[in-house]
């Protein structure tokens, strides 16, 4: 186990190091000079200079990159443009926003897809396998901004239940335990405020559940059948066993395995979505971040960001690996074991 | 596989399956649509009209105007041309230099293909919609560069694809074959490998153009693919979002045409994918 480990975190190296090139790469793909790009026709040039120095563009690119990486050791990702203040502070501050948001939307995505995925088995070729396979083309068709938009009519504006953007009302600042306002909220004893949370989380991370779930259903649907046809269904079935036991403890349980794997690949492309859903809904994320970053081309936001996003992507899936191996013996041998 | 083979086997997946013939039929009556606007509607998309602003749906307005008093129908339609060519424009851009690249990844090998791939792999780290907004940042907000970002993101999954193709391929005989009797690497590559391997690559191209479409109009969303006042669905979507409370049909007929397009394609691409994996053709 720990050997399957050592060689995945280090079969992750090269892929890391070529990650950060990419990102360092992406300043210097401004057409011209970026220091003069970004600061328009008046700028000086004491200012370009300046800016220059605080983009990391002086000297030859081999030390540019070799000074980007120093920083980045010191868990330095430079300073915004904008605001002027450290881009990992920054990102720190909006990051238990985002995962709130994520990981609600996760739990939905489990909660909606798995059933129905072994709905969708249980009912093979039929009409409600139909219904399904369409339902989950539809949501992974669905622009996130569309559901956004559907929803906050319905919800927000037609039938006035939910509210449609923020994070929590204004007059409900909880003191900051944890960062997660449901959390604090219930934590500090201010169940109201908890409860306003929760209501300003739950439109949101419905949009942001919707790809997943519609993958997982899809995903569920096709290892369970593929389960189903096993030999020890059909023994079990012989055996006299419940139907539900059948489902439930012999098939579900052998296919949730590679169901499971791809949630965790796509928790972080599902986090790419929360640029456009927190973009919709005002969450105070790190999407949202990184898209007023872009309207006020900030790059070193931008790279933070990107960079961010990347790294949570790479931990999932050795993540992913792992459980995989702790789960299924015969990858945690490796092959010839 | 042979090209006039696959598409007599997609004639006959179409044909078994209404769903794939309905996407079918959405896009047929796009692509009319977008060749031939004058003759669905007769208002320019983008005529400025005041006076006529936020037009409810009628009979002079098919979907009703815009907060400029624009025809919400027309853009609609105009609008269509850049969703289209984003589509098949990003895909063919994605499948030529993944497809390209992988394939010689994968005929080379060693070294230089373990090299390579781990360019591809790095490439794929990223969650796509976020290197895709990080490089049209980067590369400056206009359709052209958001569909060029796109493509870069979208070229590995082709690369990875190719490559398997290729190292499957080169192992056959024939391929041996045609090494020890001098015939060029180049000649090999086309007509040995590319061409026997370009049927699941085709399938994944299909698969491919909804995503396509979905991640430009994603980028028009956030303001970096095609600029006002040209009519793109992404972009008029994100512009006439403030005025959801008093006219949700300027936002949502834009919304509705990427959904109705986007899930055209994937219904074919469904189709087509359930017929070339011999475990799914076999359940079904």
């Amino acid at each position: 186990m720990s050997r399957l480990l050592v060689v995945r975190f280090l079969s992750m190296l090269p892929v890391l190091g070529l990650v950060l090139v990419i990102v360092f790469s992406m300043a210097r793909l401004i057409p011209g000079d970026p220091a003069v790009t970004l600061l328009g026709p008046g700028a000086t040039d004491v200012q370009i200079a300046a800016l220059r120095t605080q983009l990391n563009l002086d000297g030859s690119l081999p030390a540019q990159f070799v000074s980007y990486l120093r920083q980045l050791a010191q868990g330095d990702l430079g300073v915004s443009l904008k605001s002027g203040r450290p881009v990992a502070q920054e990102i720190l501050q909006r990051l238990p926003a985002t995962l709130e948001l994520s990981l609600l939307a996760t739990f939905i995505a489990l909660l909606v897809g798995i059933p129905l995925g072994v709905w969708a088995a249980v009912r093979q070729e039929r009409a409600a396998d139909h219904a399904l396979r369409v339902l989950s083309l539809a949501g992974v068709s669905m622009p996130a901004f569309l559901i956004a938009l559907i929803l906050q009519l319905l919800f927000g504006i037609a039938l006035g239940w939910l509210p449609v953007s923020g994070r929590l009302s204004p007059f409900d600042i909880t003191d900051t335990v944890t960062g997660f306002a449901v959390l604090d909220g219930l934590l500090t004893g201010d169940y109201a405020a908890a409860w306003d949370a929760l209501r300003h989380l739950l439109l949101p991370s419905l949009v942001l559940a919707a790809f997943l779930s519609a993958v997982l259903l899809r995903f569920v649907r096709n290892s369970m059948s593929e389960v189903l046809g096993q030999d020890y269904i059909r023994t079990a079935r012989a055996k006299g066993m419940g139907e539900g036991r059948v489902l439930f403890v012999h098939g579900l349980r052998n296919a949730l395995v590679p169901a499971l794997t791809i949630v965790g690949l796509n928790f972080a492309q599902m986090l790419g979505g929360a640029i456009l859903t927190e973009t919709v809904f005002s969450w105070p994320g790190i999407g949202r971040y990184m898209f007023d970053a872009i309207r006020n081309r900030d790059y070193p936001v931008i790279q933070g960001t990107t960079l961010l996003f990347a790294l949570i992507f790479m931990l999932t899936s050795l993540l992913v690996d792992v459980l995989h191996a702790l789960a299924d013996p015969r990858i945690r041998r490796g092959p010839g074991a | 596989m042979r090209l006039s083979a696959l598409l007599g086997s997609m004639r006959g997946l179409v044909r078994g399956n209404p769903l794939a013939l309905a996407g079918a039929l959405i896009l047929v009556a796009l692509c009319a649509g977008m060749a031939w606007p004058g003759l669905l509607t007769a208002h320019q998309p983008l005529t400025i009209d005041i006076v006529h602003k936020f037009a409810p749906p009628s009979s002079p307005h098919l979907l009703g105007t815009d907060a400029f008093g624009r025809d919400v129908f027309a853009r609609l339609l105009f609008g269509a041309r850049s969703t289209l060519l984003i589509g098949f424009g990003v895909v063919a851009l994605a499948f030529v230099a993944g497809t390209a690249y992988g394939t010689v990844s994968g005929y080379v090998g060693g070294w230089l293909d373990n090299a390579m791939m781990r360019f591809v792999d790095a490439m794929l780290a990223f969650p796509s919609l976020v290197l895709a907004i990080a490089l049209s940042a980067a590369f400056g907000p206009s359709l052209r560069n958001a569909m060029l970002a796109v493509a870069i993101v979208l070229a590995p999954q082709f690369a990875r694809l190719a490559r398997a193709q290729a190292m499957g391929i080169s192992a056959q005989l024939y391929v041996t074959a045609a090494i020890a009797i001098g015939v060029p690497h180049r000649r090999i590559l086309l007509q040995y490998v590319l061409r026997n391997g370009i049927g699941p690559l085709l399938v994944q191209a299909t698969l491919a153009v909804g995503g396509a479409i979905l991640q430009t109009a994603s980028l028009g969303f956030l303001g970096l693919a095609a600029q006002p006042p040209w009519p793109e669905w992404g972009s008029d979507l994100a512009s006439s979002l403030s005025t959801i409370d008093d006219a949700p049909w300027v936002p949502l007929a834009p919304g509705l045409a990427i959904f109705a397009t986007v899930m055209a394609c994937n219904l074919i691409g469904d189709a087509l994918a359930k017929g070339f994996d011999p475990r799914q053709r076999q359940s079904s």
